[in-house]
């Protein structure tokens, strides 16, 4: 019973099915199967798509609504995780937007989507961020990583702002930056003294799992 | 005096019938009613109310009225005129004339690698040279034609472009709208006695942010008319349907039209769309796809209908990294219909990757292309001198021919199109001569114009004034902490 519960979730992730992902999610709950493995059946699912992704065999029309149909059933689970006293673990958290001056979020929305898919905390502030937001969002989350998108180099100075604030108040250390975009090189995330810069949304995952000491 | 440009002489390209073009202006009005527009500005919000819309100032969305909408439509003239300082650059933007524009990179790319590096001020300098010297660049676009230029802070590189142009072209420049920077591009059009085409960019999906917004308010106090654009990527920031994305690109240009015509009423517009599918694999915007030409034919129809003119601004941007097959034909494809469906104007010349390159060999051999197709569509011409009967006659059959004839000598330069950079020597000639492709003809043509070609210059007094007003520009980003 359990276990076809659970395959009936994963399904309904990789159906694109929001309705019955919600439905199978409370269904869990209410058979008393272990929140943790009702996640784990969920991450299963978006990471058989992320895969697939990968692979050329589904496109992001499908990663996107795959990703969609999950924050259906999650918040079910994680509140039944609550109420039973547990912790979700995260690979860790990160706070993501699209920096002051920009407002592409596209692509900015595509690594935030994988990057929940990998397992990690995505705390996503939307796009034409300023420094000022991104640093509430840092002291309100304690991220392991910022990461920001810009699509235009014009944006360096606010991105500049937000390095130099965290170094005045001695947090410079306690969180990585990874940055991305179109118009975005290696040579401009070295000017602007960030950790990191990919330039596609998967090798970003891989970045964000390297700065924060895994592969 | 006007430049004339290209004139289409025969009927524009059309794929819709009228009832379908009656159902998207139905849906776009719908949108403009029922959804709104949301705009990022207090100031704009205020005004679109006093002026008859229905604003929800929490959410910032503001619904517009079909009548409101259709009256500002209306307000629109059929063409209007851009001042050069050279007459000969003068344009009278409208009906079935084409005139191409020069486009833009943020970067060029070096020929043997293809690597991309941001440009030196030289060579900024010397490609809009070449533009000025191109018959068949009639305009250049914002930040043309790079957007970074080495040791110029990003926030002046837009002044600084500006200026480069005004100083190395007469060809009218389209201003940009990027932090404030098109208040120096109107303090440099007074100085220099040109006009500048204004820019307004709608935000995709249904959303104008405050730069776009003031930049409105500050065109709506010059002369000079502005160029209304929106861009969704099909798929991500409107719908993946032909129909529904030119429902969404053509309710935002309209709700800026209507900000632009209750600030201005009259103003001189062009409605310009740089729709893109979306590359699904990658998210990023699918260029020199052959979705773009169908969505150029619409565009174009439609607004044909509304009386406006209008611009295509994607047949310049290839997904190709490099000047090659791709890039050709990405680019034939795109300019042909973008011509052949009634753009008034046609963004072209020297941009390679998306908006990421920019090289004056590319803007050389778009020469050519923006050449044989202003020919194409300048037709053909039916008279008792061009059926040449009588000459028939005369000459009747083999050993008959044509070659020695005055009437050959008299038209075949009018009829055919002599391109510059294309290869089309026989093998022999070809071969005694080193080889040589288009591209490395385009490289000899670039090297003779830039030892050869000087571009008016501007008088001491204009150089000078442009040298305050970039100073301003830097005080004014200074204290802003841009720099």
């Amino acid at each position: 019973m359990s276990i076809e519960i659970l395959e009936n979730l994963r399904k309904a992730v990789i159906q694109y099915d929001s309705e019955g992902a919600a439905i199978w999610a409370k269904k869990a709950i209410e058979k008393g199967i272990d929140p943790m493995k009702a996640l784990a059946a969920l991450t299963d699912a978006i990471r058989q798509i992320g895969n697939g992704y990968g692979r050329g065999e589904f496109f992001l029309p499908d990663l996107v609504g795959a990703a969609k149909v999950m924050t259906n059933a999650t918040p079910i689970i994680e509140e039944e995780i609550k109420r039973s006293g547990k912790k979700r673990e995260f690979l860790g958290t990160i706070v993501i937007g699209t920096v002051y001056g920009d407002i592409h979020s596209i692509g900015k929305t595509m690594v935030a989507t994988l990057l929940t898919a990998e397992g990690f905390e995505v705390i996503d502030l939307g796009v034409n961020v300023t420094a000022h937001k991104f640093m509430e969002a840092i002291r309100k989350y304690q991220p392991h990583i910022i990461a920001m998108s810009a699509l235009m180099t014009i944006t360096a100075p606010e991105q500049k702002k937000i390095v130099s604030i965290l170094k005045k108040e001695g947090l410079r250390d306690k969180v990585k930056i990874m940055i991305g975009g179109a118009a975005v090189t290696q040579e401009f995330a070295e000017s602007i003294g960030v950790d990191g810069y990919e330039a596609t949304a998967p090798d970003g995952v891989k970045l964000a799992k390297r700065l924060i000491g895994m592969g | 005096m006007v430049n004339k440009g290209f004139v289409r002489k025969f009927k524009p390209l059309e794929i819709l019938t009228d009832e379908q073009i009656e159902e998207i202006h139905r849906g776009t009005l719908d949108v403009l009613e029922r959804t709104g527009i949301r705009f990022e500005s207090e100031k704009a919000l205020k005004f679109l109310a006093d002026n008859g819309c229905q604003v929800d100032f929490k959410n910032k969305r503001v619904r517009i009225p079909s009548y409101l909408v259709e009256e500002c439509l209306d307000k629109c003239p059929s063409s209007f005129h851009l001042k050069s300082r050279d007459p000969k650059n003068n344009l009278r933007i409208g009906g079935n004339t084409v005139y191409f524009t020069a486009s833009v990179g943020m970067r060029t790319v070096d020929l043997d690698t293809w690597e991309q590096r941001i440009p030196t001020m030289k060579e900024n300098d010397d490609a809009v040279r070449v533009l000025d010297a191109l018959d068949t660049v009639h305009q250049l676009v914002s930040y043309c034609p790079y957007s970074e230029i080495k040791g110029v802070p990003p926030v002046l590189a837009y002044p600084v472009s500006t200026a480069s142009r005004m100083r190395n072209s007469t060809k009218v420049s389209r201003t940009s709208q990027v932090m404030d920077s098109e208040i120096w591009d109107i303090k440099m059009a007074e100085v220099t006695g040109t006009d500048v085409l204004g820019d307004m960019e709608a935000s995709p999906p249904l959303t104008y942010y405050e730069n776009t917004v003031n930049s409105a308010f500050r065109f709506g106090k010059t002369r000079f008319p502005v160029f209304m654009a929106s861009g969704c990527v099909m798929g991500g920031t409107g719908p993946a349907t032909f129909a529904g994305s030119t429902v969404t690109n053509n309710a935002e240009i309209m709700a800026g039209i209507v900000l632009l015509q209750l600030i201005s009423p009259g103003k001189g517009v062009m409605a310009s769309h740089f729709v893109f599918p979306m590359n699904m694999q990658t998210g990023q915007p699918g260029f020199g796809g052959v979705e773009i030409a169908l969505h150029d034919v619409i565009f174009n129809q439609i607004w044909r209908k509304y009386g406006i003119p209008v611009a295509s601004c994607n047949p310049y941007a290839s997904s190709a990294k490099t000047i090659g097959f791709q890039c050709g034909y990405e680019r034939m494809l795109l300019t042909l219909t973008a011509a052949l469906s009634g753009a008034n104007f046609i963004i072209l010349h020297g941009g390679i990757h998306g908006e990421l390159t920019f090289h004056p060999i590319q803007a050389i051999l778009d020469d050519d292309i923006a050449g044989m197709v202003g020919r194409f569509i300048e037709g053909v011409e039916v008279t008792n001198e061009t059926l040449a009967v009588d000459l028939i006659e005369e000459v009747g059959p083999i050993p008959g021919m044509y070659l020695d004839k005055e009437h050959t000598r008299k038209w075949w330069k009018r009829e055919f199109f002599l391109p510059m950079v294309a290869d089309r020597l026989p093998y022999p000639e070809w071969v005694k001569k080193g080889k040589k492709t288009a591209v490395e003809n385009a490289k000899e043509r670039f090297r003779e114009i830039l030892a050869t070609y000087e571009p008016i210059p501007l008088s001491k007094e204009q150089n000078k004034e442009i040298e305050e007003i970039l100073k301003e520009a830097r005080e004014y980003y200074s204290d802003k902490g841009m720099m």
